[in-house]
């Protein structure tokens, strides 16, 4: 059937226009026609999307301590608190800043770059491991908090997500 | 292009309820709900097989390519706000991982030019495609005579959702450092040849 409007426009850069979906759907067709995704690998990947969240490691608190510590800025409470799981050991040192939000000095052993989110109320907060394992949230607001550390983007086979139980700030 | 196609592109593409299922879904993912992020997977998974296919993979090859772009987004899942990104960031993690996969395949890095030379030719034979209509067989015809480039383009662009178009279409048209082909250009390239092999039909 003739279009005659194709003719017309074909010139590079317009916006796609209906002719333009009306080829795509000609695509569409002939690509699932001749190269159609085999059907049932949408359900294999969803598989192994649910091992891989079995992989998920809950890391129990395995010490904590308080401690009345004076330091420069004052007379302030320091809490220090371990967390271990199977590969690996997450330590915490969780301070008072002046304005009332804590500050969140971490270590994780053995030392390896990770990235961290800490789930705080509805905020999420994430910063980097640095290869000796140290990482820093100076501004957190207090409450429920919880971490999730894992693997940096592009480094397979540094070891499952390792998350916390909820935590008090 | 007969009406009865025109019609169904609309039914099939005119689906604002669709983005914001993908929206929801996403959204439901972010927050640990698992089987959310399975049902993108099957939403989605067709579009990427052609991207992983487009690049030139065996099918095995395109298999694995998928199963790690789904595995690395769980990763990402929180820097990933909106559908069109969720599509847009789904076709490149494919298209980059598919990359390597034939880079590794071939024991050698691919520069930024030289994979376009390297891009098997996959198409079908035309037996293959005896049993579809002449008109299929022409665009086919036309499609294979598009500059390697413009082919995965239109490809991959066919069966991006709607509303994902011009994200995904934007971040595949152009490549960084060069002045790449736009869906545009091929576009017009193919309505050319199209048109030179049978007047009028398209």
């Amino acid at each position: 059937m003739t279009n005659p409007e194709a003719r017309r426009r074909s010139t590079a850069n317009e916006p796609t226009d209906e002719g333009d979906f009306a080829l795509f759907h000609d695509i569409r067709e002939m690509f699932l026609a001749v190269d159609p995704m085999p059907a049932n690998l949408p359900e294999r990947i969803r598989f192994s999307l649910a091992l891989r969240e079995l992989e998920f490691e809950v890391a129990r608190l395995s010490a904590e301590e308080d401690e009345g510590l004076l330091v420069a800025r004052g007379a302030e409470q320091s809490r220090t608190i371990t967390f271990d799981s199977e590969s690996l050991t997450i330590m915490i040192r969780i301070d008072l800043n002046c304005d009332g939000t804590a500050r969140l000095d971490g270590w994780i052993a053995p030392p390896q770059r990770r990235i961290v989110d800490l789930r705080a109320g509805s905020d999420q907060l994430r910063v980097d491991a640095d290869e000796r394992g140290r990482f820093v949230f100076s501004r957190v607001p207090r409450g429920s908090a919880q971490l999730v550390v894992r693997a940096q983007p592009g480094q397979p086979g540094s070891g499952p997500t390792v998350v916390t139980p909820a935590l008090i700030l | 292009m007969s009406m009865e196609s025109r019609e169904s592109v609309a039914v099939q593409t005119g689906q604002p309820a669709r983005a914001e299922r993908i929206a929801g879904l996403l959204q439901a993912a972010r927050e640990g709900q698992q089987d959310a992020v399975g049902q993108l997977v099957t939403e989605l998974s067709p579009l990427l097989w052609q991207v992983a296919r487009a690049a030139g993979l065996s099918t095995g090859d395109a298999e694995d390519v998928l199963q790690t772009a789904w595995l690395r987004l769980l990763d990402h899942l929180d820097d990933i706000h909106a559908a069109g990104a969720l599509t847009a960031w789904l076709v490149t993690t494919t298209r980059r991982e598919a990359w390597r996969v034939r880079a590794v395949a071939r024991k050698q890095v691919p520069s930024d030019t030289e994979w376009l030379d390297a891009v098997p030719d996959s198409a079908p034979s035309t037996e293959e495609l005896a049993v579809t209509n002449e008109q299929r067989r022409q665009l086919w015809a036309a499609l294979g005579r598009l500059p390697e480039r413009c082919q995965e383009l239109l490809r991959i662009v066919a069966f991006v959702p709607r509303p994902d178009y011009d994200v995904v279409a934007a971040e595949l048209g152009m490549p960084r450092g060069s002045i790449g082909p736009t869906r545009g250009r091929c576009l017009a390239k193919l309505r050319e040849l199209l048109n030179s092999s049978a007047e009028g039909t398209f």
